[in-house]
């Protein structure tokens, strides 16, 4: 996927034990160590990095080492996930579905896990935002799916 | 002793009032405005009492709202803070008037203070020394002799003035004329009052200070120096005890004429009396007497031991100071940097909005006192100081180093901070050779020699960082509170690692 802040570009994809970007016409291996509130611990081709990131609309606060820089995202993916896409869940990265736990016609209660995928190593539940009824479910176990695919849509 | 306090300010300072009224087991109650109706201040105290608008003068400033909110509280004493009301007279007397306490001198002391040429003139009797010059002129033709007399360069400021406003350097005399036409409009705009006085300009000056402490039966000693020169805009952003300009000669000297300055107004509480010192010949003179607890306390606290906060509420109670001169020494080295949400690279202006991260640094010999927290909003109305980052260690150069690394383990989002200039500050050449005057942050701005640019060019690191916290904090692009008010987000649950 590219993305571009202020004037550079950078294209980030998953690789098996973590991400490659692409930058410059280089090639740069990433590991997640952690990362959580804002933080995140990273292998940068190896070398130990600890970045803190945040986000309000386009632009990104970025930390690294004590030195705050403000970039823009000029461009790439949409800011933000839609977490409803007229009644649809969606995947909020690539991924592989683990398992669906509803079935179309299905009642469910707001914060009912759906279906789990997993990501980068780690699962992610979707969960219904609201109560309602399972419209489709439209991904299958071991399936994998790509960044804001509809997975389940639901209706009142 | 007290049984419950309102104290009449926000932000850090109140938090810090507070927390010296807990350990002195006294409740507590915090005034805001609109505002300020989720801050930190206000989750801190025992009680919370809204004033009204955000605009200072209809809440922080309103001495009506604040009489009424201390009565409706049954609050016994008033801590004014800094800034605000805190150096008002007339407050100070209608905290009296409504036989209420308020923590701090007496209104006498502060009247006495307030006026600069008044308090020159005072000062001058008392023995204090005073910057050559005059008070009282009115017409161009005597400011003009005056100059003359002086000699060149130098101030015209206001008599009733502070903060740097309705103050000119003049290098020479065809410079004189629109001087004073331009600090009389300010001196006016911001003081109400345009009377100047004129005084000799010292070039390179040092804003060195002095701590006095009071009770009510008389005692009164001073607790050293802060050095204070690192300024911007007259403002200062770093200050650190003890200064390395002082022997130990010359830091007697100056304690003893504090104390005398703080004697000739019957002072009590704490005070600070500010000089200028000229690092050419050795000599300081008195600039102005702050009648309330400084920004900058914290570097005192911790080079002698003493809390004054505490002591600022025993001493208004009417208990007696139990220490003397010779109890109190400096011990190592202590350093405060505020960190302001300003933009050094925009001449400092404030810089507003949620503070979408903000972690403190945690360490031995860190002390933060901050006003604001992760998620809280900084707004236009009031002084853009976050925090106070404060170390101490046990000589300068160990207490320079602990600051730079406080300052790199403290991360504020969401508003552009200060803290990488700070760092700038504290790596150059003239900071550790203590050469840095009054006016250097000024020059180097000027001269450009330093140049900060939020917008600068990024580093390979930061643009992978920010690329992949999309993939990672997904629930974050929109607004930090997300969390909180959508409890079932699936992207909440993105952290979950499994191994």
């Amino acid at each position: 996927m590219k993305t571009t802040f202020n004037t550079q570009t950078i294209e980030l994809n998953p690789s098996n034990d973590g991400y490659v970007a692409t930058l410059d016409g280089k090639n740069i291996f990433i590991k997640i160590i952690r990362a959580e509130n804002g933080k995140m611990e990273l292998l940068i081709d190896d070398q130990r990095v600890v970045a803190y990131v945040s986000s309000d609309l386009a632009k990104r606060w970025v930390t690294i080492d004590g030195e705050t820089i403000m970039l823009t995202k000029t461009s790439g993916a949409k800011q933000g996930v839609r977490h409803d896409h007229a009644g649809g869940l969606i995947a909020p990265m690539p991924g592989q579905v683990r398992s669906v736990n509803v079935k179309s016609g299905d009642d469910v209660k707001k914060g009912q896990t759906l279906l789990t995928m997993e990501a980068m190593k780690m699962e992610i539940k979707i969960q219904a935002l609201m109560d309602g009824k399972i419209k489709s479910v439209l991904a299958a176990q071991g399936d994998t799916v790509e960044r804001e695919q509809i997975l389940i849509e639901m209706e009142n | 002793m007290f049984n419950k306090i309102l104290i009449a300010n926000r932000g850090e300072i109140a938090i810090r009032i507070m927390r010296a009224c807990k350990e002195l087991g006294i409740k507590t109650v915090a005034v805001y405005s609109d505002a300020d109706a989720n801050s930190q201040h206000v989750q801190f105290a025992d009680e919370a009492f809204h004033l009204g608008d955000s605009a200072p003068k209809e809440s922080y400033l309103n001495i009506d709202k604040l009489i009424s909110a201390a009565m409706q509280t049954k609050s016994d004493a008033i801590h004014p803070g800094y800034g605000f009301l805190s150096e008002n007279a007339s407050f100070a007397s209608a905290v009296d008037s409504a036989h209420l306490t308020f923590i701090g001198p007496s209104a006498d002391s502060i009247r006495a203070m307030g006026d600069k040429a008044q308090s020159k003139i005072l000062m001058k009797k008392a023995g204090v020394p005073t910057v050559p010059g005059f008070e009282g002129l009115e017409s161009e033709k005597d400011f003009s002799k005056a100059a003359k007399e002086i000699g060149y360069p130098v101030l015209v400021k206001a008599s009733a003035g502070g903060g740097g406003k309705g103050m000119r350097v003049v290098n020479e005399e065809s410079e004189l004329s629109e001087a004073i036409q331009a600090a009389k409009r300010e001196a006016l705009n911001s003081f109400g009052d345009e009377r100047l006085l004129i005084e000799k300009y010292i070039a390179n000056g040092h804003h060195i200070e002095i701590q006095v402490f009071g009770d009510k039966h008389g005692n009164l000693i001073h607790l050293f120096e802060r050095e204070c020169s690192v300024q911007r805009r007259h403002q200062k952003i770093i200050e650190e005890s003890p200064s390395i300009l002082l022997t130990p000669e010359l830091r007697n000297k100056m304690g003893e004429a504090a104390v005398k300055a703080a004697k000739a107004v019957n002072y009590f509480n704490a005070g600070t009396i500010e000089f200028i010192f000229d690092p050419q010949h050795s000599t300081f003179y008195f600039l102005e007497m702050n009648t309330r607890l400084q920004v900058e306390h914290p570097v005192t606290e911790l080079v002698t031991g003493i809390d004054l906060a505490q002591w600022q509420i025993r001493i208004a109670a009417g208990e007696k100071f139990p220490f003397t001169q010779t109890d109190f020494m400096q011990r190592g080295h202590a350093i405060e940097c505020r960190i302001y949400a300003e933009d050094p690279s925009n001449g400092f202006l404030p810089s507003t909005g949620k503070l979408l991260q903000f972690i403190e640094p945690h360490a031995p010999g860190i002390r933060v006192d901050a006003g604001f927290a992760k998620g809280d909003e900084v707004t236009h109305f009031y002084d853009p100081l976050l925090a106070k980052l404060i170390v101490y260690a046990e000589n300068r150069q160990s207490a320079i180093q602990k600051m730079q690394h406080a300052l790199k383990d403290f991360i504020v989002h969401g508003v552009v901070t200060n803290i990488d200039y700070m760092q700038a500050v504290l790596a150059h050449e003239d900071f550790a050779n203590g050469k840095i005057s009054t006016r250097w942050v000024d020059t180097i701005m000027e001269s450009n020699g330093l140049s900060f640019d939020m917008h600068k060019q990024s580093s390979a690191l930061q643009i992978i960082s920010a690329a992949l916290a999309d993939f990672v904090f997904v629930n974050q692009s929109q607004s930090v509170n997300q969390n909180e008010t959508d409890p079932f987000s699936p992207w909440k649950k993105i952290n979950n690692f499994r191994n």
